[in-house]
């Protein structure tokens, strides 16, 4: 946590920062999805209650806080009050361990009559060394709210959506999996961190000992891993449970899927843990894919430096002002990623569930497995001193 | 001092700890009658296990240990799955699933 | 002192849910105790700075294994057991005169262990580049065996649960 009393209080609020950044997100993307299916299908959408029907949101919250409470079984009450709350728990704690932005360096100041730092605060909540391992291992346990809200409902059809979603779940995680190993090989470590610093400037990479530089490029995952990037990016869309992949609510067959009997808050609550699912899944795909929070072709030093001889802060100032302007380039990457999983929601069809599976088992996989065979072929020849 | 030798956490805390796991486990798999909690009980003590080898090889430094977790983990899985699809298919035959009613040899 | 908390509460929470699994007569819910009762290991892992394999502890067992368990007993749909225990009052108390005694027999096992060292946190050896390379290098044949395993597991689960003439059959 830290050492003294200015570290552990910034550190804890930043965590909390970080948790309703992900729980405020929800009632935005809302708004967003319901003028965005609007738009895309050519009506108007909520316009009537403020500017651009912003106002729509507050009374949606409203609705679902004054919505009449009604518990479906008395003996699986427990477990199902629980679901909604475990539904919340993946995503925010997933994305706790993502960095947003360069870690801010606080340099020794004097207050309240001592000397406090230097300090050094990473833009996350936790740092770890195996940053990926850990968010992957946090968002598999997503299947269990899922699981345990269908099964307490005492209803055939939510019982029939849980099922669908977790066999779903468990066959998408192998080629969720096996996509990201290109990565690993190519970048050579677990920490979201250190993926993200090898990945600014221009494309450049070593061949046969040479180095070579392509400047029209900027130095993207999505350059060296592409087929890794469109099997991942499909299977974050069947993780999150979205069209086309939405099987688990599927509305002509199931009624409503694993959350038939959920009403009010509690409904709002799997809403949460959906989007957060969006928000960690988009997070992911711009650090593996698309430079993190790197400014294309520039360099976080050179921001640094530029920032320094604009502004003319001191050099705590330039690395609070460096961090958050880092943190807005993140922001929009993540935010245009969020904009294409409502856009592919509202365009594409529903698969058919032996569709899905066949989609799963018999295409993505292989794929993935030869993705990551060919990286790893591929990584052995550009790295090997050939004489 | 007994004291300070309990707030001391070394490796015999640990392995103590997995040594009550694998107990459990292993009443677990003599006391139930339900054939799915009975796995259940294997698994808790391949992971009693687990916790062993892993304090083992912190506490010396020695990475032998954490390679044969994985070994475990994975073994683990694949008995899993065998157990269950057995499991699936005496209950498709018998609709029971305690594991008395699998004492005859023939169907 | 704080490891000490952490660690007694720890061992706490996993003595008690993993009784869970051994006396709670609804399967489900013993599904769902195990299901902590591995976070636990996990997290016991990261104690002990094995940090990768408290993250291949999630996915595997708490993520994938598990999973199935509480898929099966809910297809299943097992009920609360009247019959949650073996039969036989002697025999019950056999068996667990049997796990008492075992236990005594590990605990005092432990300290043949000679004196333990300290836990050197990061320290150069403990990697997760080191550990590929063992599994890579010294252990690759037992490795090649294992996947041997699965493959011969994998065609095993699914000649035991295919319906003959295959899934859309009558």
């Amino acid at each position: 946590m830290g050492s003294d009393i200015v570290e552990i209080s910034i550190n804890a609020a930043k965590a909390l920062a970080i948790f309703l950044m992900m729980v405020q997100i929800v009632p935005m993307l809302v708004w967003v999805e319901r003028r965005g299916s609007a738009f895309i299908q050519n009506r108007f959408g909520p316009n009537r209650i403020g500017p651009l029907g912003l106002m729509q949101l507050i009374a949606d919250a409203v609705k679902f806080l004054f919505k009449e409470e009604f518990l479906p079984d008395k003996k699986r009450r427990l477990l199902f009050l629980a679901a909604p709350i475990i539904a919340l728990i993946p995503g925010a704690v997933a994305f706790g361990a993502i960095p947003l932005s360069v870690p801010i360096h606080v340099e020794i100041f004097e207050f309240l009559g001592q000397s406090w730092g230097p300090y050094r605060f990473a833009f996350q909540s936790v740092e770890l060394g195996i940053g990926i391992v850990f968010v992957l291992g946090i968002s598999s346990l997503a299947a269990y709210s899922i699981l345990l809200a269908g099964w307490s409902s005492s209803n055939k059809y939510s019982l029939f959506g849980a099922l669908r979603a977790s066999a779903q779940m468990i066959s998408y995680e192998l080629a969720l999996g096996l996509s990201l190993v290109g990565i690993l090989l190519i970048y050579n470590s677990f920490d979201f961190a250190e993926i993200i610093a090898q990945q600014q400037g221009s494309l450049a990479f070593q061949f046969l000992g040479k180095d070579i530089v392509w400047s029209f490029l900027p130095n993207w995952g999505i350059f060296y891993q592409p087929l890794g990037f469109v099997l991942f990016f499909v299977a974050v869309f069947a993780e999150a449970n979205r069209l086309p992949f939405d099987l688990p609510e599927a509305e002509s067959e199931l009624v409503a899927g694993y959350h038939t009997e959920y009403g009010g808050f509690k409904m709002n609550m799997f809403y949460i843990g959906e989007y957060g699912h969006m928000l960690v899944s988009s997070a992911l795909l711009v650090t593996f894919y698309f430079g993190g929070y790197n400014i294309p072709f520039v360099t976080p030093d050179q921001v640094l430096a530029g920032v320094e001889s604009f502004l003319g802060l001191s050099s705590t100032g330039s690395s609070v002002a460096t961090a958050f302007l880092l943190h807005g380039v993140f922001l929009v990457k993540v935010l245009i990623f969020l904009w294409v999983f409502i856009w592919v929601r509202w365009t594409l069809p529903r698969f058919r569930y032996d569709q899905l599976m066949d989609l799963g088992w018999k295409t993505m996989l292989p794929w993935a497995l030869a993705n990551t065979i060919l990286t790893a072929i591929i990584v052995f020849i550009f790295r090997t001193q050939w004489v | 001092m007994l004291s300070s030798e309990l707030l001391h956490i070394g490796l015999n805390h640990y392995l103590g700890l997995s040594a009550v796991i694998f107990v459990i486990g292993m009443l677990t798999v003599l006391l139930r009658r339900n054939l799915i909690v009975m796995l259940m009980g294997v698994e808790l003590m391949l992971n009693a296990v687990n916790i062993t080898f892993v304090a083992f090889s912190s506490f010396n430094q020695n990475m032998n240990g954490q390679v044969m977790v994985f070994f475990v983990m994975a073994i683990a899985a694949a008995e899993a799955a065998v157990g269950l699809a057995l499991a699936v298919t005496i209950f498709k035959h018998y609709k029971e699933i305690d594991i008395s009613a699998f004492e005859q040899l023939k169907s | 002192m704080e490891a000490a908390i952490v660690f007694y509460g720890l061992s706490f929470f996993m003595t008690v849910l993993s009784l869970g699994v051994l006396f709670n007569p609804n399967p489900i819910m013993s599904a769902l105790y195990l299901v902590l009762t591995m976070i636990g290991v996990s997290l016991v892992f990261f104690m002990l700075d094995a940090g990768f394999l408290a993250g291949v502890q999630l996915i595997v067992y708490a993520g994938a294994v598990l999973v199935l368990f509480v898929m099966v007993i809910m297809l299943f749909d097992l009920k609360r057991e009247v019959y949650t225990f073996s039969r036989g009052f002697f025999t019950r108390l056999l068996k667990v005169f049997t796990g008492v005694v075992f236990l005594i027999i590990l605990v005092k096992s432990f300290f043949l262990v000679p004196e333990t060292k300290e836990l050197l946190n990061s320290s150069t050896q403990m990697t997760t580049k080191n550990l590929a390379g063992l599994l890579f290098t010294e252990y690759i044949f037992v490795f090649e065996l294992l996947g041997l395993l699965l493959l011969a597991v994998a065609i095993g689960a699914v000649a035991l649960s295919r319906i003959k003439g295959g899934t859309h059959a009558e």
